[in-house]
């Protein structure tokens, strides 16, 4: 009962921070539909932005050693974003978006190659300039942990950085949803998603929806790569580890659902940490793909997912 | 308002439309009527910029249209209610009418413009809150049209707005653009395969065949045509 408990809590934890990374590579699908390879390294880069700023560019000796990295995570968000901005423009805008209709297959062979080398370029230059050692953004509170409890003579312990990390990820989860369904970006990117035709009816350029929510996308899964380096350590090729587990999210979340995606994350973060109870930790991510398939078996368009194909 | 010179366009090397010539006076009702695949789509689709032409001009009031990026082209008073409604159907009936808003013209005259909407076309204010994925067909073509006089259009340009439609719900439609027509003097471009009730609204006609126009005229010379009586009003 307690392990069960424990596990509940740690994947509850990292569920949250799971969930947040599928929104950023969810809201890019859902606006965009392009399958960008690269989101787990634009996350490795997030990671590292996150690390170098709070080591080299001095946020440690101004904000300490607990508060720093968190600091130093949620700069990286906007750093990312930017970057992510930018990639858009020189690049992925060539074969997506409005110019598709002119490329083979709406322009997604492209899309797949595109962004494949992306993510070569940057996994392989980032071993040139990070290097191949570990790193890890560590917080006093990575050891540190909040007891609840005692329910029934039973406590659960809470790793304080994984907490914070939890707490961080909702409120941007929240913060991103308010803009979603609040603000007029955020309305105009949900109908370039809708149909970009007639969202150029409404006079909505849909190429710069494209730019901002590959730009969002970008920012909000860095910033849920830095809260995951708080507790796990990272190297230049850890884009791939996440990558698969982003996709497995966003798919389980039914494609194209920004929330859903949040939910795909969790559930691959509760799997996770509950299959401990049963399993080695070496089949982890099996377990994952295991409840993937069941769950795509008998829900193929996702917990959230449109039977219907948009119009 | 809108002049069309000598346009030509199509799919990839495929021509649609021949030459086409059309021009539609400020306050005008004019109806381009004809049958299925003889490029009314394309013709609307090349004016909102979805579409390139290989040849011609159109100006839109002093501007020469084509030297306008697509998506600006709202901004300068042309609502496009396209063929199939087209609404956004995970946005509710609101925020749809609030993207028709996105004008510059639309958001000064919002207010304004969503009280006359509601008045015009009821059942959106019954449904404001509602995903306009889940309205039936007759509903999202009034939203469609509710959409784009959101955005205080000077041209709103209809295309197949009885498509696919109970016949009572298509008269209730022609019957409130009649009104809307009245009450804000506004022009109107129309596509239609109802030939008979698009020449009874509109003022002014044009029958587009294969990508050229055969034939225009007002609505009575057109009503009155021999080959449009015996082709479309099965006289």
């Amino acid at each position: 009962m307690e392990g069960f408990l424990q596990a509940l809590a740690a994947g509850l934890l990292i569920g949250a921070v799971y969930g947040l990374m599928c929104v950023g590579l969810g809201l890019i699908f859902g606006v965009m539909r392009v399958i960008n390879f690269a989101h787990g390294d634009f996350m490795m880069l997030g990671m590292y932005t996150a690390f170098y700023l709070f080591t080299t560019f001095g946020i440690q000796a101004v904000f300490g050693n607990a508060i720093g990295p968190f600091v130093a995570i949620l700069l990286a968000g906007p750093l990312l974003a930017l970057f992510g901005y930018l990639v858009h423009l020189a690049l992925i805008s060539r074969v997506s978006g409005t110019r598709t209709a002119l490329l083979e297959g709406e322009g997604h062979y492209a899309q797949l190659i595109l962004t494949l080398g992306i993510a070569l370029i940057l996994q392989n230059g980032g071993l040139i300039i990070f290097g191949s050692v570990l790193a890890s953004i560590r917080t006093p509170l990575s050891s540190s942990a909040w007891e609840l409890g005692p329910f029934f003579d039973i406590s659960v312990f809470i790793n304080k950085a994984r907490g914070i990390d939890a707490i961080a990820s909702l409120l941007i989860l929240a913060l991103l949803t308010l803009l979603m369904t609040r603000s007029r970006i955020g309305k105009s990117l949900r109908a370039a998603a809708d149909n970009p035709t007639a969202a150029t009816y409404m006079g909505i350029d849909v190429d710069r929806a494209h730019r901002i929510a590959f730009a969002l996308g970008s920012g909000i899964t860095a910033i849920a790569g830095g809260l995951l380096a708080t507790n796990y350590p990272f190297h230049p090729f850890v884009g791939l580890e996440y990558v698969i587990v982003m996709y497995a999210g966003v798919v389980l979340g039914g494609m194209g659902s920004i929330i859903g995606a949040f939910w795909g994350g969790m559930t691959i973060g509760l799997v996770q940490q509950m299959s401990t109870l049963m399993l080695p930790t070496q089949l982890q991510n099996a377990a994952i793909f295991v409840v993937f398939l069941l769950i795509i078996f008998f829900r193929p368009q996702g917990f959230f997912g449109r039977m219907v194909e948009r119009t | 308002m809108l002049r069309i010179e000598g346009l030509s366009a199509g799919y990839s090397s495929k021509p649609v439309l021949n030459g086409v010539s059309i021009n539609v006076e400020a306050g005008q009702f004019v109806a381009i009527v004809g049958p299925n695949g003889a490029g009314k789509t394309t013709l609307f689709k090349t004016i909102s910029g979805i579409l390139r032409p290989s040849a011609g001009r159109i100006t839109f009031g002093d501007i020469d249209l084509l030297a306008v990026p697509p998506a600006r082209r709202p901004h300068l008073g042309i609502a496009h209610v396209p063929e199939g409604r087209q609404v956004f159907p995970s946005l509710t009936v609101m925020e749809n009418l609030e993207m028709g808003a996105m004008t510059e013209a639309g958001q000064r005259g919002w207010k304004q413009n969503i009280e006359r909407i509601f008045e015009w076309l009821p059942v959106l204010a019954e449904r404001r809150g509602q995903f306009a994925g889940t309205l039936s067909g007759g509903q999202q073509q009034m939203l469609a049209i509710g959409r784009g006089l959101a955005s205080s259009p000077k041209l709103l340009m209809l295309d197949e707005p009885s498509m696919g439609l109970a016949p009572s719900t298509a008269d209730f439609i022609f019957e409130q653009l009649i009104q809307i027509r009245r009450q804000s003097g506004l022009t109107i471009l129309l596509v239609e395969q109802r030939v008979a009730e698009a020449l009874e609204t509109a003022d002014h006609g044009y029958v587009l065949e294969a990508g050229r126009v055969v034939l225009e005229g007002n609505n009575e010379t057109l009503r009155a045509d021999d080959r449009v009586r015996k082709a479309y009003l099965g006289m």
